[in-house]
C-alpha cells in the first residue's frame, strides 16, 4: 500500500512536469528571450533581471560565510517567507509583459530597486537586531533613520508577498482566523497577526504605531505588543488636522515618539541626519511631482508600477533614501525620454484611469493585462496622492511640523479622518488633472471604512458624469473574489458602462 | 430576413426571432441544460419552428447571443452582454423606462438606461442565491405550492410577518419555523415578497433609480412581489407589453437586426407571434 502510494505520488509528479516546465519557461527569462520584440528590450531586462539575482545571491552568501550554514538554515526555517522573496523576477517576468523600451526599463528597474532595498532590511533583520523596531506603515520611518534605528514594517509584507505569490498570504489569514480573529476582518490585518502567531515574524524592540488609519489596525498593533511585550508609542493624530493647532500638537506628539525611542531603544535623535533625511525627501517629491506632470501627457509616457508601486514603496519605506532619489531621477528620465520621442508607454493607450485604494495585491498584473486587452493605463492611485508642503528643514521644530504635516495629510490618513470632502476632493481633482476617463475604486471587502464612502462618490459621480467603476476584491485573499471573477467584474463594466471593444480580439 | 437572439440563462434558455421590420415574430423559453450550447440550440429551434420560411437558425442572417452562458454559445455571429441586452430590450419596449431590475434563475441585477437604451450604469448580486428565482423556487416548496400560485399567495396577506435571514438558507430555516408556529401562510409570504423587494432597493440605490422603474426576468411574472417592490420603492413597476422573461432575448435580437442590416431599428412591433 505504501509502494502504491509513493508510486501514485511519482506518476502525479512526473505528469505534472510538463505543466511545470511551460509555466517556468513562461515566467523566466530563457522565456523573454524568445518573446522580446527587440534586442534593446532584452538587454534591458536580462540587466535587471542579473541585477536582481545578484542582490539576492548577495545576501545568501553573505548570511552563508558571515553566520554560517546553520544559521542560514535556521533563519530559513524561521522565515520561510524568504523563499517567496526568491520569484523577484518572476514578478519582473509577468509586469513587463507587453511593455518596451523605457516603459520596460522603468517596470523592471522598479521591481529590481524593490529587490535591493528588501535585502537591506533582510541585513537589518539578521545583522542588527538589536536596532530594529516595529513600526506602522503609515507612521514615516524618516525620524527612526535619523536616529539610527531600522523600521520593520509589519504591513510591508503584507503587501509584498502577495505580489510575488497570490497565496502568499493565506496560511496566515487563516492561522490568525483559527486563532480567534473574525473572518470578516480585514485580511490586511489578519496577514501579520497571522505571522505573528506562526513565529514568522521578526521582533524588534519597540514599537510605534498611531491611532491610523483604522480600527482594525489599531487592535493588530495591541495584538502585537501583548504578544512581543515590547514598549509602544502610539500617536494620536487629530481629528481636524488642517490648522495650525494640529500641526503644533501633533508635532509634539512627535517629539514625545523621539523621547521614548531614546528611552527604550539605543537610537539617538540626530537632527542633521534628519535634515539630510528630509532634504531628499524633498527632492523626491519634487521628482514625483515633475513625474506628474509629465504624466499629465496624452497618451501617457509612463504607467502603472511606476507610479504607484514607486511611490508606496520608497516613500513609505525608504524615504530620503539615497537609491529612492536616484530611482525618481531616473524615472523621470526616461518619462521624458519617451515624451520627447513621441513614445507612449503604452501604444494603444484607450483610458486613462486613477486607482483608488491600494493597488491589489495578490493581482498585480491586472493593469499590464488590462493595457493589453482593453488599452486602459493606469496613471495614478491614491496611495500615491499627496499634496502636503515641502518639509521646511530649517530647524528641527520645522521638521517636526513638516514630518507631521506629512503623516497627518498623508492618503489613507487623510482619506479616513475629516469631512468626506477630503475623499471626494482628491478624487475629482485628480480626474481634471490627469484628463482621466474613469474613476476605479479597489473595493476591499473587509475595510468598512471604505465602503461607507460608495454610496456618496457614486452620487457625486453620477452628477458629474464621471464613469465610475466599483471592483470588489480582498486586498490579500484572493479566495474572497478570485482572479476570474475581477476580470469578470472589468470585461462588464468595460463593455456595458464604457462600450470598450477589447484589443485581443 | 431574420434576426435572433438568444438568452442563455441559468435556469431558461430564451429566444427571439424578428423579421426585418423589427416585428417579434417567434420567441421560445426552454429549460436551461447542462451544456449552454445545447441549451441555446433547443431554444432556437423551438423559435424557429413557430416560422415557416424559417428552415434552422443556421439560416437567420444575424444571432446574437447573449445571457449567462452567452460565451459558450460559438455559433453566435456575437456575444453581447445580458446587460446591455435587457437595457435595449426595455428601451425598445417602452423607452420611457430608466431603471430595470432584472431577476433572474440566480442573480439579480439593476441596471440604469441612458436616452438611446444603453446602459448609464448597473449593479449586480451574483454571489447570493437570496432574492433570485432559486430562492423563489426554494419558498414555493416551502409552501406546497407552484410558483404561480406562491406569487399570488402575499396578495391575500393582510399584515406581514418580517422574514429576516438574509440568507436563502437560513430564510428557507425561518419560514419552516414561521410555518411551524401556525402563523398565516399569506403573512409569511408577503414577509418573504418584502424582504426579496428590499434586497433590489438596495442595488437600485447603488446605480440611481429613476422613474420608470420595471422588472424583467422571471421573477417579474410574480405579482405579490411587483407589489412589494412597489411599496419600497413608492412607485409603481411599470409592466412590459411583452414576456418580461424574454427582454434579454429580444434585446439580443434587436442588437442583431442592427448589426444585420446596419440600420436604426424602427420600433419593435410588439407580438404576431409567441410561445
Amino acid at each position: 500500500m505504501a509502494v502504491k502510494g509513493v508510486i501514485s505520488k511519482a506518476k502525479s509528479v512526473i505528469m505534472g512536469i510538463p505543466s511545470l516546465m511551460k509555466a517556468f519557461f513562461h515566467n523566466s527569462l530563457a522565456g523573454y528571450i524568445m518573446e522580446a520584440k527587440s534586442l534593446k528590450d532584452l538587454l534591458i531586462y536580462t540587466k535587471y533581471w542579473a541585477l536582481t539575482w545578484a542582490v539576492i545571491i548577495k545576501l545568501i552568501l553573505k548570511l552563508l560565510f558571515k553566520k554560517g550554514p546553520i544559521v542560514l538554515v535556521r533563519e530559513l526555517i524561521h522565515y520561510p517567507w524568504m523563499f517567496t522573496l526568491l520569484r523577484a523576477t518572476g514578478l519582473m517576468r509577468r509586469l513587463s509583459r507587453g511593455r518596451r523600451g523605457a516603459y520596460l526599463e522603468s517596470t523592471c528597474l522598479i521591481i529590481s530597486s524593490i529587490a535591493g532595498t528588501v535585502v537591506r532590511i533582510m541585513e537589518n533583520i539578521f545583522y542588527h537586531p538589536e536596532r530594529l523596531i516595529i513600526g506602522q506603515d503609515v507612521v514615516t520611518s524618516e525620524i527612526p533613520i535619523a536616529m539610527g534605528l531600522n523600521c520593520w514594517q509589519l504591513e510591508d509584507f503584507g503587501i509584498l508577498l502577495p505580489f510575488l505569490d497570490p497565496e502568499a498570504a493565506l496560511q496566515y489569514i487563516d492561522a490568525a482566523e483559527n486563532e480567534g480573529i473574525n473572518p470578516d476582518a480585514c485580511s490586511f490585518v489578519k496577514m501579520p497577526v497571522g505571522m505573528i502567531i506562526k513565529g514568522h515574524m521578526p521582533k524588534g524592540i519597540a514599537i510605534i504605531s498611531s491611532n491610523m488609519t483604522c480600527d482594525a489596525d489599531c487592535t493588530m498593533y495591541s495584538f502585537v505588543q501583548r504578544e512581543y511585550d515590547l514598549p509602544i508609542y502610539r500617536l494620536d493624530v487629530p481629528y481636524h488636522f488642517y490648522n495650525d493647532r494640529a500641526e503644533k500638537l501633533f508635532a509634539g506628539d512627535l517629539m514625545g515618539m523621539i523621547e521614548f525611542l531614546e528611552k527604550n531603544t539605543p537610537g539617538r535623535m540626530d537632527w542633521d541626519r534628519l535634515r539630510e533625511v528630509c532634504q531628499a525627501r524633498n527632492r523626491m517629491m519634487e521628482l514625483e511631482l515633475e513625474l506628474w506632470e509629465l504624466m499629465r501627457a496624452k497618451p501617457a509616457p509612463l504607467a502603472a508600477e511606476a507610479v504607484y508601486l514607486s511611490h508606496l514603496w520608497f516613500f513609505y519605506v525608504f524615504p530620503g533614501d539615497k537609491v529612492s532619489v536616484r530611482l525618481f531621477e531616473k524615472l523621470v528620465d526616461l518619462a521624458r525620454k519617451n515624451l520627447a520621442s513621441g513614445i507612449p508607454a503604452y501604444e494603444h493607450e484607450k483610458y486613462r484611469a486613477v486607482l483608488w485604494q491600494p493597488p491589489f495585491p495578490h493581482y498585480v498584473d491586472i493593469f499590464n493585462l488590462l493595457e493589453r486587452t482593453y488599452g486602459i493605463t493606469l496613471i495614478i492611485d491614491s496611495m500615491t496622492y499627496n499634496r502636503h508642503e515641502p518639509i521646511d528643514t530649517s530647524t528641527p521644530d520645522s521638521m517636526l511640523k513638516g514630518l507631521a504635516q506629512v503623516m497627518m495629510q498623508g492618503p489613507m490618513v487623510r482619506h479616513t479622518r475629516g469631512p468626506a470632502e477630503n475623499y471626494l476632493d482628491d478624487i475629482f481633482r485628480i480626474y481634471k488633472q490627469f484628463d482621466l476617463d474613469m474613476v476605479w475604486i479597489g473595493n476591499h471587502v473587509s475595510c468598512k471604512g471604505s465602503q461607507a464612502m460608495n454610496g456618496i462618490l457614486q452620487e457625486k459621480c453620477r452628477e458629474m458624469k464621471i464613469p465610475l467603476f466599483i471592483l470588489d476584491y480582498d486586498l490579500i485573499d484572493p479566495r474572497i473574489v478570485s482572479h476570474d471573477g475581477m476580470i469578470n467584474q472589468v470585461d462588464r463594466f468595460m463593455e456595458n458602462v464604457m462600450k470598450a471593444k477589447r484589443l485581443d480580439q | 430576413m431574420f434576426y435572433g437572439g438568444c438568452d442563455v440563462g441559468s435556469t431558461t434558455g430564451k429566444a427571439v426571432i424578428l423579421d426585418e421590420n423589427g416585428s417579434i415574430i417567434a420567441s421560445s423559453l426552454v429549460p436551461s441544460e447542462i451544456d449552454p450550447e445545447l441549451t441555446s440550440i433547443l431554444a432556437l429551434e423551438k423559435a424557429c419552428a413557430q416560422i415557416e420560411d424559417l428552415g434552422s437558425y443556421k439560416d437567420l442572417a444575424y444571432l446574437v447571443g447573449t445571457g449567462y452562458g452567452r460565451n459558450e454559445v460559438p455559433f453566435a455571429n456575437e456575444n453581447i452582454s445580458e446587460i446591455s441586452c435587457h437595457a435595449m430590450g426595455t428601451f425598445f419596449c417602452s423607452p420611457d423606462i430608466k431603471t430595470i431590475v432584472d431577476i433572474g434563475g440566480q442573480d439579480v441585477k439593476a441596471i440604469s438606461l441612458n436616452g438611446d437604451g444603453s446602459v448609464l450604469e448597473f449593479a449586480m448580486n451574483d454571489k447570493c442565491a437570496a432574492g433570485t428565482g432559486r430562492f423563489f423556487e426554494a419558498m414555493s416548496r416551502i409552501f406546497r405550492m407552484d410558483l404561480e400560485a406562491f406569487s399570488e399567495l402575499s396578495l391575500k396577506a393582510g399584515k406581514i410577518i418580517p422574514v429576516t435571514a438574509q440568507c436563502s438558507v437560513f430564510a428557507e430555516s425561518e419560514v419552516i419555523s414561521l410555518l411551524a408556529r401556525k402563523n398565516p401562510p399569506e403573512e409569511i409570504a408577503a414577509g418573504i415578497q418584502t424582504a426579496v423587494s428590499k434586497r433590489c432597493f438596495t442595488l437600485l440605490k447603488r446605480i440611481g433609480m429613476r422613474p420608470q422603474v420595471t422588472v424583467t426576468g422571471g421573477c417579474a411574472k410574480n405579482r405579490g412581489l411587483i407589489k412589494a417592490l412597489s411599496k419600497i420603492i413608492n412607485m409603481d413597476v411599470t409592466s412590459l407589453p411583452v414576456d418580461p422573461q424574454i427582454i434579454g432575448a429580444l434585446g439580443a435580437a434587436i442588437f442583431a437586426r442592427r448589426k444585420g442590416n446596419s440600420l436604426h431599428a424602427s420600433p419593435v412591433h410588439l407580438h404576431t407571434g409567441r410561445s
